[in-house]
This record gives C-alpha cells, structure tokens and sequence, in this order.
C-alpha cells in the first residue's frame, strides 16, 4: 500500500482540472522517480504547471510526465456520439423517401418507395443498417393519431426472431420527419444496447447510451426523453 | 437457516468465502483512514492475484473529480491498457475473466474507498489552499500542546496575516485575491519541513505549527517564505508567534498571546 503522503500527492493531482489518471514510478529506493498524467479537455501546459508545483510540494525531484488520454478521449466520444436524424426527403416526383442518419462522423443513407408514413421508418431502418447496425425488425405498421397538439405518428417493429414488438411515437412537422422519429423511438433501447455489443464485445455495458437515438430536433411528444423500457 | 440468509451467507460449505465476500471483508479489516486510494491499488493488485491478471483498470466517478481511473500497480493510463474498452464506471481486466458479480463488488469498494478519502480530506483542508482549515489545525494544535506539557516538546505557533489583503482584494477584485491566497498557501507550504501544520484559519489568515523550532527556526521560516513570495510584492505578511511550553502549554493561552504579538506588530491593540 502507498504512503498517506503518496495518496494524499496523487489525490491532489487527480484534483486539478482534466487529470483523469495518475501513475506513479517509484525508484528501487522506493522514493518517488516521476508522475505521468494522463489528461483530457485541457491545456496540457497549464496542467503541467500546476502539477509541478503539486509534486515541488511532496517530491521535488520526482519529474512531471503529461501523456493526452487519447485512447480514452476517443473513447469518450464514441460515448457522446448519437444517431441523428441529419436529413429527410420525400421526392414527390418518383415517391421515394430518403433518411439520413449520422452518428459518429458516419452517414447512413436509407430509401423506400412508399410514402412518407411508411416510406420514412423503411427508410430509416435502411439508414441504420447502411451505419452498420443489425436491425432484426421488419415494419409492422404505422398509424396517424389525432392530440390536441396535432398529428402524432406511431410506428410498430415486428422482431425477426422473437415475439418483441417495439413501438415509436413522436410528433413532428411533416410525416417523414415524423414517422423517422417515430422509428428512431421504437429502437432506441434496441440500437443502445446493439452499439454497446458492438464496440467493447461484452454485454456488460452500464447503458450511459452510447448509440443513444437522438433527432436532430427536439420532439415535443416524447420531451427530448428517447430511452425507455 | 432461511432462504435470504442462505443467499448472503458469506462461506460455502467447506468454509471458503465467497468470491465477492473476499472483497468486502477486505473493508472490514480496514479502519475507516485506511480506506482510500492506496486501498484501491491494493483491492485491484488482490483481483490480479486472484484471477492471474495481467492488468486491471476501475474507473470511477466522483462529482467533484469527474471521471477517475486507477490502474494495477499504479501505472498510467496507456492507450493499450484495458480502460480503452471503458465506456462508464466499471473494471476492466486482462484477460478479460472476471465474472460480473465479482466486478460490480470490486468496482462499489473502490468507489467507496475514493469517497471516503474525498470526505476526509475535505473535512480537513481549506479548498482553496489545499492546505489544512481550522478544524485540522485546532486538533493538531491540541496534540502538539498535550505533548508539549507532558514531554517538554517544543514547538511555536505563527500567526499570519496579509497586510493590506482586503485593498487588494478591492482593487484588483476576488478572483486576483483568491489567485494570490492560493499562491501564499503554496509558499507557505514550500517553506515549512514536513512534520510542520500550515493551516489557514480562513480569510487571509493563517497559522503554523513549527515542530521543534524556537527563536532562529521562526525567522529562518519567515525568511523562507519571504523569498518564495519575491514575486508577489503586493503580498506582505505580520507575524505573531507563541512558543510553547515557555509561553504556555494551553492551545487557547498560546492563540492569545501568538494574537497580540501580531496586532502588535501591525500597530492594532486588542481590547
């Protein structure tokens, strides 16, 4: 176990800003050789500063080593990362319905030719299968319904492969959008938890959402709240 | 025994503890100042041994810290290392073999441990100067005294105050004086050896206790201080001292007395 003076220099270097890890080499005396810190989303040199004056305080010698936490910043940005509804079109001229979702830098592009109700949530679960997503859900159908605030559209997914039907809602300008949006709903939890699978190959994932659906817009029905059971 | 207690019962059979159980107790065996950070190294370098580890990286979450990781062996946080693959608060290991019950035991002590060293050393340093408040001080000003009156232990209590801090603080507006407090704290630091307590009683005051030190030792301190603060003319300091046990052994009498000295060399009498 690390010396009470050791913990409390490496407590008061995970203290300033950005310093998200701390290693420390020790001599085979014992005695403290250098401290690297890994640091994200902060100007290396003025950590660097501070953290000299920290150690000047417990090892004067001991020398002060600023790795970025890059692999860890990529990390946390695929964490940020969402799938957006970047674009949407109905070409009234050959009836096909056009979505674009990005998410992660990446653009997936899905047509249909149906109609904006149908043709935009077959046109979205194209638009996540081109992002690379398995979607084992087929449309099952969608409905238009009255609220006092408009029309809202509800899609309904069929599964592939087991009796787990999934359901969207959302309310939006046109029915594209909205029946996009709707699709987007219905799979929310779905997609989360596939780009959990995905990226670190266990299921063991807390479910901050990575992958988590977010419109490019706020939704009024659901109130920018996307993920639920 | 009943169902429930079955399910938590800490043995099997042949009186092994339970895998997560190994962890827990570690805690138990621990008083409460010795569960912090060096605690969380030893949990993980326990994990490795137990599973062959090759690494180990918890990664955790305080809201004062934001995102902290701690890897086996106290060593940095390498790009290759396990935490690539963390995407929330969790442990990670390789090879990747530690079963999920054993995982959320290990990474809930190591929270624990990071927040009770958080509270603790919060509840006994100044936030600013990161050196001790005055809670810590009066404590320690009481041990030192006890000893002083049993053994004959010297030591002296310094007052400090800044001259003119208020001014500065108008002029020059709060952010400005809490940059030159922190610059003090720092100074004040530097300039005392270990074994000393710095502490700021709050404000721009401040107090040390110099162990072993008398007459000379007081002024080669202050003169220490002074050189490390060349920089910063407009921080100038009064200082007050009590030395114990010739001035008085009671912490209240030494405070008294190290008080006027001060007041007096800024030309202020107490009433």
């Amino acid at each position: 176990m690390t010396s009470t003076i050791e913990e409390d220099f490496e407590l008061e270097l995970r203290s300033l800003p950005g310093v998200l890890s701390v290693g420390i080499n020790h001599r085979e005396s014992g005695e403290v050789d250098a401290v690297v810190l890994s640091v994200r989303n902060q100007d290396p040199e003025t950590v660097r500063e501070s953290a000299v004056q920290v150690a000047s305080l417990y090892y004067p010698d001991a020398s002060v080593i600023l790795e970025e936490a890059v692999g860890v910043q990529q990390m946390r940005s695929e964490v940020t990362a969402r799938i957006t509804l970047a674009r949407f079109d109905f070409n009234e001229h050959d009836g096909v319905s056009e979505v674009h979702l990005t998410y992660a830098g990446k653009t997936g592009v899905g047509r249909a030719g149906s109609g904006p109700l149908i043709g935009g949530s077959e046109a979205t679960l194209g638009a996540l299968r081109d992002l690379g997503h398995v979607i084992p859900f087929y449309l099952m159908g969608v409905t238009k319904v009255e609220t006092v605030v408009g029309y809202s559209v509800i899609v309904a997914l069929r599964s592939l492969s087991a009796d787990d039907d999934r359901m969207g809602i959302a309310l939006a300008e046109g029915d594209l959008e909205s029946s996009a949006k709707a699709t987007l709903d219905a799979l929310n939890r779905y997609v989360s938890m596939s780009s959990d699978r995905q990226r670190d190959g266990s299921a063991s994932g807390d479910g901050y959402g990575s992958g988590e659906i977010v419109p490019s817009q706020p939704d009024v029905m659901s109130n920018g709240q996307y993920e639920y059971e | 025994m009943t169902r429930v207690d079955e399910d938590f019962a800490a043995e099997t059979e042949n009186g092994q503890l339970h895998e997560p159980w190994v962890f827990l107790t570690m805690l138990d065996q621990m008083s409460t100042s010795e569960v912090n950070i060096g605690f969380i190294y030893s949990v993980l370098d326990l994990l490795a041994r137990r599973y062959n580890l090759t690494d180990a990286v918890v990664v955790l979450r305080d809201e004062a810290l934001g995102t902290q990781t701690f890897r086996l062996g106290q060593k940095s946080l390498a790009s290759d290392s396990p935490a690539s693959l963390a995407t929330a608060p969790g442990l990670f290991s390789e090879p990747d073999i530690v079963p999920n019950v054993v995982r959320d035991v290990v990474r809930n002590v190591c929270q624990l441990a990071l927040t009770l060293h958080l509270a603790r050393h919060s509840a006994d340093h100044d936030p600013l100067t990161s050196i001790a408040n005055r809670r810590h001080f009066d404590a320690a000003l009481r041990n030192a005294s006890v000893q002083s009156a049993r053994y004959g232990w010297a030591f002296t209590l310094v007052l400090i105050d800044l001259n003119g801090f208020k001014a500065v603080n108008d002029r020059l507006g709060h952010a400005v004086g809490d940059d030159m407090l922190r610059s003090f704290g720092w100074a004040l630091r530097r300039s005392v050896r270990s074994g000393d307590t710095t502490a700021r009683l709050g404000g721009d005051e401040f107090a040390i206790i110099l162990a072993n030190a008398e007459g000379s030792e007081v002024l080669a301190f202050t003169e220490r201080l002074r050189s490390l603060l060349v920089s910063i003319p407009e921080l100038d300091f009064s200082v007050g001292t009590a030395t114990s046990p010739g001035d008085s052994t009671d912490p209240a009498e030494l405070y008294r007395i190290a008080d006027g000295r001060l007041y007096e060399k800024k030309g202020i009498v107490l009433r």
